[in-house]
């Protein structure tokens, strides 16, 4: 590296440090408000409270947070099961079966990623079936819902699984299900984690679908839970903004803990190697 | 040994059913009921209209409007973040030496929900004590109602947008950016090409096809925007702000059913041609770039 682009990058480094302020900014905002008094969190700048209320975080709480939490918890861990396994058996099938019907199956699968959400009638399929307003019925359109994408990405990853393996195995008398659990599933281990996390985060995040399909605040997902104290509370943003806290800390636990697969999860199937 | 055999249909019955049941069923019923005289006041005994739900859905200026806002949220965003993430990317990939914390940084955003995203961003440009009209009164400039009008509150929309993605299409550019084997770089600076050469002729062409998914996904999920507009307007004042996603659910709320359906169709088809178009120019561009 000569000289001259050695303090071309020093400078570019030192604008890119002082271009972050306005990502950085608004999250500090939002904590240090969390923890002021009402009259002094309307005035939305990024100063250190003058008095710490910490009592914020447990009024939020009291809020039928805890429910709501408990709710938010169970639809994403059976959605994300879901999402991830059947897209998993179904890609594996479209992959190797490689039928004209399977490419079908596929080519409609692509169009799933375009066409928005009809909601009328999934709530009105959900009501003759029975479930609508439940829990479980969400976590089932959840399913179909992500099935595309998770379904596009597991496709492009067992594609790269060289199909001498698969061979092997059948010689070996494993086929069917015995084949995929015992030669496929284990490799699937990177595309597994990268379409769980993605997952995670979609149904974690989401608040359009909860707000058609879910009927009782008692089934509120965190998110819903937040929007309507939004409505309820709009001009206490002390509390609004510890209840944001509370809301984005499970996120930001996760991309602590585990930054690399987060990234790589929510970048992966829009990166063409 | 027969492939089909090996490989049974039935491991895929319970995902294809539940696609069927769940996707399919919902969106094709959704678009026949387009064309009848549904509403929350008539469920049953439905009468085939033809295009009437349609034609006073697109008569109906609500339209329009939207129509022009979900282009306009769609395509700022897009242009934006594209253009963002390659300038950051293209700086975080001349061998910085903080790259990992400036993408740790920057990638933030991106983890929050567009609701979180728009909480902040109401406080951002609210009008009393908002943080945007306190910088401006500091300067003496008189406070401005951001949310109370069309213009500044699609600006601040796409502001709250923009800033939730820049830092995803950084990190995917960078890594189209990374991906670029340093031998070509290398043979091209040894032939004496400029920097800008190497760009414009080796690194470009190679990262087009990550970028152009990239932008393809940019434009689906602009189009599909919803929880950010009705986080922060919810598509008000009046319908100024309002996108597809949000007409569907007000005209929906209003016991509108077969309009908010007729609306859903409309939505799909321009969806469908614009990722349509969008996928055959950008196939031309990576073999012309």
């Amino acid at each position: 590296m000569t000289k001259r682009t050695k303090t071309v990058n020093r400078i570019l480094e030192v604008f890119l440090w002082i271009i972050s302020i306005f990502t950085i900014y608004p999250i500090l905002m939002v904590i240090f408000t969390s923890f002021k008094g009402k009259a002094e969190s309307s005035y939305m700048s990024i100063s250190l409270p003058k008095e710490w209320h910490f009592e914020n975080y447990m009024t939020v709480l009291q809020k039928d947070f805890l429910q709501s939490l408990s709710n938010s918890v169970m639809i994403t861990a059976v959605s994300v099961l879901l999402i991830v396994s059947l897209a998993a058996f179904l890609s594996f099938i479209i992959v190797r079966r490689d039928t004209s019907g399977c490419r079908f199956i596929y080519k409609i699968m692509t169009l799933g990623i375009i066409a928005p959400f009809a909601a009328m009638p999934t709530i009105q399929l959900l009501q003759k079936l029975g479930i609508y307003g439940s829990r479980f019925g969400l976590c089932l359109v959840y399913s179909s819902l992500y099935m595309p994408f998770t379904t596009m990405m597991f496709t492009s990853f067992i594609k790269g699984i060289p199909k001498e393996l698969d061979e092997a195995a059948v010689m070996d008398g494993a086929i069917g299900g015995r084949l995929f659990i015992k030669v496929i599933l284990p490799l699937l281990k990177p595309v597994l984690a990268t379409t769980g996390i993605l997952s995670f985060m979609w149904v974690w995040n989401e608040l359009q679908i909860p707000m058609y399909l879910l009927n009782s605040s008692s089934k509120w997902t965190l998110p819903l839970s937040v929007y309507n104290f939004y409505g309820q509370y709009s001009h206490s943003w002390n509390l609004v903004c510890a209840d944001v806290v509370l809301v984005s800390l499970p996120v930001i636990l996760v991309y602590i803990f585990a930054q690399k697969w987060v990234i790589e999860g929510m970048t992966a199937g829009a990166v063409k190697g | 040994m027969n492939r089909k055999k090996i490989y049974p249909f039935y491991l895929a019955a319970v995902p294809v059913f539940m696609f069927t049941l769940f996707f399919i069923i919902p969106s094709t019923i959704g678009y026949l009921y387009a064309f009848t005289n549904w509403s929350a006041a008539r469920t049953t005994g439905l009468k085939f209209v033809g295009l009437e739900n349609i034609i006073s859905v697109i008569q109906n200026s609500k339209i329009p409007v939207a129509f022009a806002n979900t282009l306009i949220y769609a395509g700022v965003k897009t242009v934006l973040v594209t253009v963002l993430g390659f300038v950051f990317a293209y700086i975080l990939n001349r061998k910085i030496k903080t790259q990992t914390a400036l993408r740790t940084i920057y990638f933030i955003p991106s983890i929050f929900s567009c609701l979180v995203v728009g909480l902040i961003f109401s406080a951002v440009f609210q009008t009393r004590h908002g943080t945007l009209n306190d910088i401006l009164n500091f300067f003496g400039i008189s406070s401005i109602q951001w949310l109370g009008e069309r213009g500044t509150a699609i600006f601040a929309i796409c502001t709250a947008e923009v800033w939730r993605n820049v830092g995803y299409a950084i990190i995917i550019t960078l890594a189209g950016m990374q991906s670029v084997s340093s031998d070509y770089l290398e043979a091209a600076k040894l032939d004496g090409a400029s920097e800008w050469q190497i760009f414009r002729h080796v690194t470009l062409p190679l990262i087009m096809p990550t970028v152009n998914v990239n932008i393809l996904f940019s434009l689906i999920y602009g189009l599909k925007m919803f929880d950010l507009i009705y986080v922060m307007t919810g598509g008000g004042p009046g319908n100024a702000t309002e996108s597809f996603g949000t007409l569907m659910m007000n005209e929906m709320s209003a016991g509108r059913y077969a309009q908010s359906v007729a609306v859903n169709l409309v939505f799909t088809v321009i969806l469908a041609i614009i990722s349509f178009v969008y996928q055959k120019f950008s196939s031309k561009w990576e073999t012309v770039a």
